[in-house]
This record gives C-alpha cells, structure tokens and sequence, in this order.
C-alpha cells in the first residue's frame, strides 16, 4: 500500500493553504496598500466602528474589487472542483472533466450567440445586455448537457457509455458551432470571445456573484451527501444497486449538479480549464478514493488553486493582467506531473 | 509711485494663483486605452503627462517605455488604479464594463472618445483632448490642418479621376504572408482605399479569407499589403510564395504594391492617417509615365 495522507492532516492543511490564499487575495494586488490599512478597511468592511482616515482608497479597493473577486475565485474554483470529482465518479473514469457531458461546449456556445449574435438579436432592453452573455452561456451549458443525457436514456436506463459517446459528438458539434461564430465575428467581437475562453476573474462585482454563491452552496452542500452513493458506484452500477444505491436517480443528479454548478461558473467568469480534471486528481493521490474525503478535500482546494492561480494572473503582468485559464494550467501540470512521477517510483 | 511695483507684484501673484488653480483642474495623469487616442494626446504635447497605455497604443514608438496595461477591451481595474490616474481616456471600445464601474467608483475620471471613421468624429475628439490638456488653440490648429491634407487629398483624388478610370484594389492583412485576410466592406481598410479614391473589389462583409482561385478572379490593378510580422520587401515576397496566384494579377505584373501599416486600421482616425491616404492615392494615380 501506498502511504496515503491521513485525512485529519489533509483537511487541516487544505484550510490552511485556503485561509492563506484568501488572505494573499486579499492583501496583494497591483496597488499596493500598506498592510495596517488593509487590516483596518477589513474590519471596517466588518462592521467595526475603526476611524475612516485616509483609508476612502484602500476600502474602495478591498470591498469592491479584491473581495468580490476573492470570493468568485473561491466558488468558481470549488465547484469546477467538485463538479469534476462528480463527473469521474459518474464515469468511472479518471479522464472524466465537467467538459464531457458538453456542459463547458454548450456554455462556448451560448458566449459565441451572445458576443457575435448579440448585434444580430436586437431588441434586447438595455438593462439586460450587460447579463446577456452570462445567462447565454448558462442556458447554453443546461441545454447541451440536457441534450447529451436525453440520449444516454433508453427504456429509463442512463447509458453512461451512450451519455460519454453522445457528449463527444455534442461537443465537437457545438465547436464547429463556434467556429462558424469565430467565422462571422469581426475583430472586436473575436477577441471578446477569445479572451472569453480563456476566463478571467477580472471585473467581479457583486451583482454578478450572488447567483454563483447560491448554486456554489447548493453543489457543496449536496455533493457530499451523496459521497457514500458515489463510493459504492466505484463498484460497477449493478453492484451499487444491489448496495441499495438508486443508481438512475444518483446519475441524475450528478449530472444536474454539475450542468448547473459548471454553467454558473462558466457564466461568471469564462472557461476555466483544468481544475475540474486535475484537482480531484490530486486529492485522490494524496488521499485515496474515498468520496468522503475526496468531495470536501476537492472543494478547499479547488478554491485555493483557483485564487492562487490568480494572484499569477493579475500580479504577473501588472498593470495589465493576464486570462487565468493560462495560469491554472501553468501551475497545476506541473505540480501534477511531480506528483505522478513520484509516485511511479 | 512706490506703489506701482507693489500692484504689478500682486499682479503677478494673482496671474501665476489663476494659472496654477486651472493647471490644477486640469488631469495631470493619463491612462489611455486607445491607439489613435494616445497619438493626439502626443500629437497636442500631452505625452509627459501619459502614465500608462494599452497594446493598441504603439505611435510614436516612445508610448512603449510606459506602463502597459494591456488590451484596451480586457483592462483591470486594480492594475489601472495602481497607476494613481486623474483621468483614464479610450474610445467606446474600451472594456469590459464592470471594470470601467469599478474604475469610476474608485474616483477616476473617465472620457470616452469615438473611434467612428468620420471627421465630424475627429473634430470632436481634438476639441475635447485639447480643452483636456489645456491646448485648445493647438487642437483647433491641428484640426484644421487636418481638414487642409484631406481636403487636398480629395482634390488630387477628383482630378486625376478626370483622366484616369479609379483602380481596383484589394487591401491584404496578412501575418508573414501566409493566407491573409481581405478587407471587405464597412471595414477601416475599405474606408481607406475610397478615400484614396479605389474601388474595393471585394464585396465581402468584414474581413474575410478568399480562396486563391477569388483572388485571382478578381485580378486588382493594385495590392495594398498590411503585414503585422514583417514590413516591405519581406512582407511582399512572402505574400507571393505564400500565394502564387497572386504574381500571375496585373498588380504585381505592373509592380503596383503598397505596404501600409497594419496600426493604422484600428481604433479610429489617427493624425498619421491624411499622409498614408496621400501616400496611398499617389499610387492609385500615378502621374502618368513618359512612354
């Protein structure tokens, strides 16, 4: 047997490096805030009644931009995290990322009708255009995720091959889709949705984040009930069902959860490779199968990863910034490989 | 008599006090996002006060020693905000929306200028640049000037077409040569070639690939090239190796082609922009040859 982290130390670890990585979000950026300040503004955000001097500046920056932010990178990082752990549950397979029920395809999808239609639609009431691209690349990743788990179903049984095959040719679908609007789109709007696909965090605001929060709770608070039902589907499906587990309805929900929980990410903050397909990985690596463990162990990290992978991403170029979709992968494989070799040796 | 030196003293005093609390409304430190935006900002002696710009902004080459703040459509507003700016210029390009909130929020004065290829647009916009600055005799004059090159540009257009039928052209965007893009319709660079008096042979939307077999087809008189990796002579011979169908057109028989630089073609009217429209109508219109 390979030595494998005791769950207690895992969990205690991951809080640390989460905890750390919130209070480096918090406190470095490319304005640099003298500490003191920045502890003050917090306690004023707070609530605490501390004197105001001279920090108008300082609580501008921390409220409305590195909070917001901090916490998108949060909830988009742990649920592309948890997602990614339910989907190579449902699949049984290590391959497996939010990306193969086309839940990440259909989002591009809906980003393309949106920055290059959204000219084309007309009649859309100008208090809704800024939400446009958000809740296109949400419908979008429901609908083609709808679709693929429509086909996988036959005589009320889930395929999961059928779900696995249907999902590839949805998603290769949906990239010639994109194509077609890579096509048509003129320069302006083809940046838009190249920088798109390589998602950002930048421009958080709270308006936006609300609806992420709420589906982040939701997927993490739920997932992890169901980590008892995922181990026994390690098993094979009809071993779980003889374990008592109502396979279908386990199917389901998964693949629910992560249409939704991907798609509102997706919607906040772009296409954000990678942490879905190699968090749970890690964790796993470090701390074996075991969805009790793997399910919360996902989420912390996934959030750390994801806010760290950013502090790169507006730190590096400063003051530009750069999309965080390069950064994840950058820092992620890496650190993957290291893990993997390591533990052929 | 003793007290005309005192009065003129206070005179002084009381000019220097006005012009320094004018010199005080006015922003002192610059971001701007736009590449036309920053050349009239240098244009009207606005460059020192410029402490960062975007990647569009890459005339006159000094702008690249400043600060980066990268695409104008993907800014961020910490990095800006780090550059402590009294003002943040662009055109309505500039992006992505809830970054100019954060930024406004923050106390920072935003001015949008257009990136319309019209003139009323540039008209407007050196107005507001130089009442910004505090030039505006210097923007009046070099609107003006402005006017006078283009004006001419039209004259010389509308004379030679008296005696020579308009060329059709096609304007090439390429990089090192290899499948280039061909401005279509509505497009800057067709805006370009009819203010220097071409007809864009393309009939395309935006800009768009044609197949070697289109280009051929439509055998311009003149090829206007824009390449972003190379320039001139390089540029030209790699736009033919990549495209042979290209050296059989009666342009390239009649060695009629035009290198154009590929940062003219966005983000609206520059104050480079009436001498490469002379430039390019000179070779729309050559004075004729002796035979």
């Amino acid at each position: 047997m390979r030595r494998r982290v005791q769950p207690r130390t895992l969990f205690i670890c991951l809080t640390l490096l989460c905890l750390l990585a919130i209070g480096l979000s918090l406190t470095l950026g490319p304005v640099s805030l003298p500490l003191f300040d920045t502890l003050r503004a917090g306690l004023r955000l707070l609530g605490v009644p501390v004197s105001a001097d001279g920090l108008e500046q300082t609580e501008m920056i921390l409220g409305q931009i590195r909070l917001p932010r901090t916490l998108l990178g949060l909830a988009v990082g742990a649920v592309l995290a948890l997602c990614g752990v339910a989907m190579q549950g449902l699949f049984r397979n290590p391959l497996a990322d939010p990306g193969l029920v086309g839940v990440a395809s259909g989002a591009a999808l809906g980003a393309a009708v949106a920055i290059v239609g959204g000219s084309w639609l007309g009649g859309i009431p100008q208090w809704f255009s800024p939400y446009l691209l958000s809740v296109c690349a949400f419908v979008g990743g429901l609908g083609v995720t709808a679709l693929v788990y429509r086909l996988g179903k036959h005589d009320g049984q889930t395929s999961v091959a059928t779900m696995l095959l249907a999902g590839i040719a949805l998603t290769a679908l949906a990239g010639s889709a994109v194509g077609l609007f890579t096509y048509l789109a003129d320069d302006a709007t083809l940046r838009t949705l190249t920088f798109w696909n390589l998602g950002s965090l930048n421009g958080a605001s709270y308006e936006r984040l609300w609806p992420l929060l709420l589906v982040a709770a939701a997927v993490a608070l739920w997932l992890p009930r169901r980590a008892q039902a995922l181990n026994a589907l390690l098993l094979g499906e009809s071993e779980a069902r003889h374990l008592g587990v109502e396979v279908e309805a386990l199917k389901r929900e998964l693949v629910f959860c992560t249409a939704l929980g991907v798609g509102a990410a997706v919607a906040a903050a772009g296409l954000i490779g990678f942490i879905g397909l190699v968090v749970p990985h890690l964790v796993r690596l470090l701390a074996g199968p075991d969805h009790r463990v793997l399910l919360p162990a996902s989420l912390l990290a996934g959030g750390a990863l994801l806010l760290f992978a950013d502090l790169v991403a507006r730190l590096a170029l400063a003051p530009a910034e750069l999309p965080i979709g390069i950064v994840t992968a950058f820092i992620g494989a890496p650190f993957f490989l290291f893990l993997l070799v390591r533990r052929r040796n | 008599m003793m007290r005309r030196p005192a009065a003129l003293i206070g005179l002084c005093a009381g000019l220097v006090l006005a012009t320094q609390a004018l010199a005080d409304e006015l922003p002192r430190r610059w971001v701007s996002a736009g590449g036309a935006v920053s050349e009239w900002i240098s244009a009207l002696g606005g460059e020192q006060r410029l402490v960062g710009v975007d990647t569009t902004s890459q005339h006159p080459a000094s702008l690249k020693a400043l600060p980066g703040i990268g695409y104008q459509r993907q800014l961020s507003a910490e990095g800006i905000l780090s550059l402590r700016p009294d003002v943040l210029v662009g055109t309505e390009e500039m992006g992505p929306p809830p970054v100019l909130a954060q930024i406004r929020k923050a106390g920072v004065r935003i001015e949008l200028f257009s990136s319309r290829a019209e003139l009323d647009a540039v008209d407007d916009n050196l107005k507001r640049l130089g009442s910004l600055l505090g030039a505006e005799q210097k923007a009046a004059e070099l609107a003006a000037g402005y006017h006078q090159q283009l004006d001419a540009v039209q004259a010389k257009v509308k004379q030679a077409q008296a005696a020579q039928k308009a060329p059709g052209v096609l304007l090439l965007v390429g990089h090192a040569g290899a499948k280039p893009l061909i401005a279509g319709q509505g497009t800057s660079g067709d805006w370009l070639l009819r203010q220097a008096g071409a007809r864009n042979l393309a009939a395309h939307p935006g800009y768009k690939n044609l197949s070697v077999e289109t280009l051929a087809a439509l055998d311009p008189d003149v090829l206007v090239f824009s390449d972003r990796s190379l320039n001139g002579e390089q540029a030209l011979q790699a736009l033919l190796k990549e495209n042979p169908a290209l050296a059989a057109s009666r342009a390239v028989r009649d060695k009629r082609l035009v290198s154009l630089d590929p940062t003219l073609l966005v983000g609206g009217l520059g104050p480079r922009l009436p001498a490469t429209l002379n430039e390019l109508a000179g070779a729309f219109y050559p004075v004729a040859k002796a035979p």
